[in-house]
């Protein structure tokens, strides 16, 4: 069973690896191998959650890694892999033979191998890798279109976003290393006092920071700028998910540091409320749609920071299929239409019925009207949090509402004589199986994944996810939010109330001017400061020793080599001298050599009597 | 520690051999016609290398004093072992040079009396003894200087002659001297009956002076840049090589067993002059046989270091022993080069590593070893030298010694760079049998540097 564990991953890295090492080669034969992988892959994720394969392999020395899948991971790979095949289907029909699509295709399957990896992995370390991979594949995903600056820019903010809450995670590992001796991520939980902190602290910034929770949402907006599937996947089952997904895994350490817990459900419920606000103000459909993400996962990351994992997750599937239904609805609409502003978009849904319908669907359960899925498995949510956040949590849950049926109106209404099509690119008018395909499947599945809090169901779904004993909704609290969620989209749609469209709302409340102003810059211009310190101190330094170097050699050369250059030359000039008196008594007669030898004796004769 | 005293005729074998192989050889060459002469060279050959092997034998014998004259002590049979061995060497030298020469046969034998008149030099323990092989040694030796019949072999013979003359005539007087002042001529009676003072150190440098000529050294070098460059090559090589060996035992014999007042600071004084006055004469020579003629007695300089030390230190006789046989080897392999390649100017070694690689290194081995660079056997021969000057008290010898040897390096490269240069013309041809005499010299001399841990542990 353990070659699932490691099929399941390898798969699509592997099909993705190949594409991308080929490129443009394989631009005809990408899609084809794509969802032929996406299948595949599927089919590994349900074989996976079926055996529940555990691996384990030596990475750093006392420190075993491994993968594993539980009840948890099972649910998240069938998951994962689901809504990316969806994805790469609708991809197959929506990314022209024009696009770079080998490249395309190959960074959504290594994307989602990464995805796979994280919420499969058991230990810090593999989740550490896979987390990268995933943040390095968002970036190339989001700026794509690498031709047009902006979008690199938009790339640049998210990746940037993203890697400081990061450096959470390894500052977490370390603390773990330090705390509990392991990078296990169950033995989190055990670890000593500060070090427990430490590392709750670690995850909880790297875990807001990848779900796009307050005050990191902003990246979530410029995420946008990357094409209609990657925001598909992206804000349904992979990343963004991810934090959410890390944040329930650890619930028992949030628990164990209290603090954690609280926090984390507030974030939550007040990212839910906030960016609840922001997607009512929002008027381009696909910001609308990313507002409402970080409001959803709001939800998700509440349910782990009050414990209730079971709603937690079902939030989390339910809201990867509507999600993924949403944006590939909206994907359509700009591929066809060339537009994406709500205003725009009139008579879009009437133009393509099966799209509208299925939008249709998906809005009507985002709102979370009753019977649909997000109705259900956010008061699931709500059932295990305090009065307090419970209110905070209506309260963003009346926000969905009303967004939700914004969309709605703006996209069924008859189109009119100020409707313009192709306002950002130019329109295909057409909509392909391909693109539809998935859409019908994801809507059946966010309609109808309340089901799981149907008293029958919700205690194997507890005992799935090892949740059991959390407390399930009570008929009058689904009463309560039903009928206020019911309420609020009547008067949306009846059109009676101009919702309010707060300037600060529309500019996600300044959040990313604001991390440019108090972050970006002061780091930048800290940068610039040691930048320039670097340059005229440091350096400065070692330009002066070099020129003091030089001076000194000069100075040498000058005062010193010239007297020892003349003593050496005055030493050879002078041996040579007496080399050539040494040959001067060389005659050659041999009368001067007697004379010599005799007088030689002489003086040697007098010289050895008078010393010796 | 008196030496046994015999009358043994055998103890002289090496000799007795080496001289009836030279008589066989005068006799033969006396009877063949002048086509097969080489036969009565290869008689004088086998005589020597008779003696050799007798040598060879002798050399585990017991410190004995024969025939009242003869001493056989290690010095001895390093002189015997040296000097046949050199003898052989430029035997072989000779050889294909002598080659139908009118007077072949004579070539061979008289090189081989001087090398028995160098022996007796070095093995004597009596003065007269000492006169009479000075004598045996040098009148050989002076005609072989003229043996080429030609303007310049007459001249440098003729200068060789007056100045042994002179030489052995102050030796005479000093032998006279002193047995007068000793009461007798043996080295042990003058070692306990010669008294000191300044009729006594007369006496030592008038004797000294004629060992002097014999070792090429200051004030008796003048006939060496002559005689080198004006005799044949072989002969060059010959009175170069063979009789210094025999000198210098002689000189250490006489230092260390009669042991004269003033004996240390005399030999001093005329191994500072030596070898400062070879080496500064040789830096402007371009001619190579006078270059490595002031060589030599630069060499005679660094070798009378151990004899001044002479029975003050016990490094001094393993110092002069390794020393000479050292320099015997490498100044024949230095002559060897120059007879194999028939050219005096320096600039005729232009471009030798091409034409002959081998012969080029040997004669980089060989000047690199006259200047003392391990790992040549006079590299360990001057290590010991300056040893012994240290040990022996005589630090500024040392110094002055030190000092030459770097001094030394300059004219010797100026020699060795050419042959690694371009060759402006066609180099020479090269003689294949001498350049064989001088692979197997400059072998031997980096097999007793690098063996001469087993070389010292012989003594």
């Amino acid at each position: 069973m353990s070659a699932v564990a490691w099929a399941l991953p390898a798969l699509p890295l592997l099909v993705g690896a190949l594409l991308l090492l080929a490129g443009r080669r394989a631009d005809r034969v990408a899609p084809v191998l794509a969802v032929l992988a996406g299948v595949g892959t599927l089919g590994l994720a349900v074989a996976a959650a079926v055996g529940r394969p555990d691996v384990s392999f030596p990475l750093f020395a006392g420190l075993p890694a491994g993968m594993a899948v539980d009840g948890l991971s099972a649910v998240l790979v069938v998951t994962v892999a689901s809504a990316a095949l969806a994805v790469l289907v609708f991809a197959a029909g929506d990314m022209g033979p024009d696009e770079a699509r080998a490249r395309f295709f190959g960074l959504m399957l290594v994307f989602a191998a990464a995805m796979l990896v994280t919420v499969t992995a058991k230990d810090l370390a593999v989740l550490l890798m896979a987390w990268e991979v995933m943040g390095a594949m968002s970036y190339a995903l989001i700026g794509f279109w690498w031709q047009d600056g902006e979008r690199v820019d938009s790339a640049n903010v998210a990746f940037l976003t993203t890697r400081a809450g990061d450096l959470g995670l390894y500052f977490a590992a370390g603390c773990a290393v330090a705390g509990t001796h392991s990078l296990s991520l169950d033995a989190l939980a055990g670890a000593a006092s500060p070090w427990r902190d430490l590392v709750a602290a670690g995850i909880v910034v790297a875990a807001l920071g990848k779900s796009a929770q307050l005050p990191f949402s902003f990246w979530l907006s410029r995420a946008m700028a990357g094409p209609s599937p990657v925001s598909a996947l992206l804000h349904s089952a992979t990343m963004v998910a991810a934090g959410a997904y890390l944040l329930l895994r650890v619930h028992p350490l949030l628990e164990a540091a209290g603090w954690a817990g609280t926090l984390v459900a507030w974030a939550g419920a007040l990212t839910a409320l906030v960016m609840g606000a922001v997607a009512v103000a929002q008027r381009d459909l696909k910001q609308l749609l990313a507002a409402s993400t970080c409001a959803q996962i709001g939800f998700m990351v509440l349910a782990a920071g009050v414990g209730s994992v079971a709603g937690g997750t079902a939030q989390l599937v339910a809201h990867a299929a509507v999600k993924c239904l949403l944006f590939l609805g909206a994907g359509a609409f700009l591929t066809a239409l060339g537009t994406k502003d709500l205003a725009e978009l009139h008579g879009a849904a009437r133009r393509f019925r099966l799209v509208g319908v299925t939008f249709g669907v998906g809005a009507l359960a985002l709102a979370g009207l009753p019977p649909l899925s997000l109705w259900v498995t956010k008061d699931v949510v709500l059932a295990s949090a305090p009065v307090p956040l419970q209110a905070v949590g209506l309260a963003g849950g009346v926000l969905a509402a009303a967004y939700s049926v914004r969309m709605i109106v703006a996209v069924w209404h008859p189109r009119d004589a100020l409707t313009r099509d192709d306002t950002e690119q130019p329109g295909t008018r057409h909509v392909g199986l391909a693109e539809k395909l998935p859409m019908p499947v994801l809507a059946a599945v966010g309609a109808g994944f309340g089901v799981v809090a149907l008293p029958g169901v919700l205690g194997p779904w507890q005992r799935l996810l090892g949740a059991s004993g959390e407390d399930g909704p009570t008929a009058l609290e689904l009463a309560l939010s039903g009928g206020l969620a019911v309420l609020v989209a009547g008067v949306v749609a009846s059109r009676r109330v101009n919702l309010p469209a707060f300037a600060a709302a529309r500019n996600w409340f300044y959040l990313g001017q604001a991390a440019d102003r108090l972050v970006a810059r002061p780091v930048l211009a800290l940068a610039g400061a040691l930048a320039r310190f670097d340059d005229r101190v440091l350096d400065g330094a070692v330009r002066a020793v070099a020129a003091g170097g030089r001076a000194a050699a000069t100075l040498a050369s000058r005062r010193v080599e010239f007297p020892v250059d003349g003593l050496v030359d005055g030493l050879g000039r002078s041996v040579r001298r007496l080399a050539v008196l040494a040959r001067r008594p060389q005659t050659g007669q041999v009368h001067t050599y007697y004379a010599q030898a005799a007088v030689l004796l002489l003086v040697l004769t007098l010289v050895v009597v008078l010393v010796g | 520690m008196n030496p046994m005293m015999r009358e043994n005729p055998a103890d002289l074998l090496p000799e007795l051999l080496t001289l009836f192989g030279a008589v066989l050889g005068l006799l033969t060459g006396m009877f063949v016609p002048r086509r097969r002469q080489w036969i009565a060279a290869l008689v004088c050959a086998a005589g020597v290398l008779a003696g050799l092997v007798a040598a060879a034998f002798a050399v585990s014998g017991p410190r004995v004093m024969t025939f009242d004259a003869f001493m056989l002590d290690p010095v001895t049979h390093v002189t015997r072992l040296t000097v046949l061995g050199s003898t052989l060497l430029v035997l072989a030298l000779g050889f294909a040079p002598m080659r139908g020469h009118r007077r072949e046969t004579e070539f061979h034998v008289l090189t081989v009396f001087t090398a028995l008149g160098t022996i007796a030099l070095g093995a004597a323990s009596d003065l007269l003894v000492l006169v009479a092989a000075y004598l045996l040694a040098s009148i050989p030796a002076y005609a072989l200087a003229g043996f080429g019949k030609d303007g310049k072999g007459a001249e440098s013979a003729l200068k060789y002659y007056l100045m042994g003359a002179l030489l052995g005539l102050f030796m005479l007087t000093g032998v006279t001297l002193l047995y007068g002042l000793g009461r007798g001529t043996s080295y042990e009676t003058l070692a306990l009956g010669l008294p000191s003072g300044p009729a006594v150190t007369v006496g030592v440098i008038l004797l000294v002076a004629g060992l002097l000529f014999k070792a090429g050294a200051v004030p008796a070098h003048f006939w060496v840049p002559d005689v080198t460059e004006g005799a044949p090559p072989v002969v060059a090589t010959l009175v170069t090589t063979v009789p210094k060996i025999g000198a210098f035992a002689a000189l250490f014999r006489l230092g260390a067993e009669v042991m004269p007042h003033s004996w240390a600071l005399t030999i001093a004084l005329i191994a500072a002059a030596t070898m400062t006055l070879g080496n500064l004469a040789a830096f402007g020579q371009d001619n190579v046989r006078r270059l490595l003629a002031y060589s030599t007695i630069s060499q005679a300089g660094y070798l009378l270091v151990p004899v001044a030390v002479a029975g003050r230190t016990d490094l001094a006789e393993p110092a002069l022993l390794y020393y000479v046989a050292a320099y015997a080897l490498t100044n024949l392999g230095a002559f060897a080069v120059v007879v194999a390649v028939g050219r005096d100017r320096i600039g005729d070694y232009r471009g030798l590593a091409r034409r002959s690689p081998l012969l080029a290194l040997s004669l980089v081995i060989c000047l690199l070893g006259l200047i003392g660079t391990p790992p040549t056997a006079v590299f360990v021969g001057k290590v010991l030298m300056l040893g012994a000057a240290v040990e022996g008290h005589y630090t500024w010898l040392a110094v002055v010694a030190a000092v030459n040897t770097v001094a030394s390096v300059f004219y010797y490269l100026r020699w060795i760079v050419p042959a690694y240069g371009r060759a402006e013309h066609e180099p020479p041809t090269v003689s294949r049998p001498a350049a064989l005499v001088a692979y197997t010299a400059t072998a031997l001399t980096l097999v007793l540097g690098i063996g001469s841990g087993i070389a010292l542990s012989l003594n």
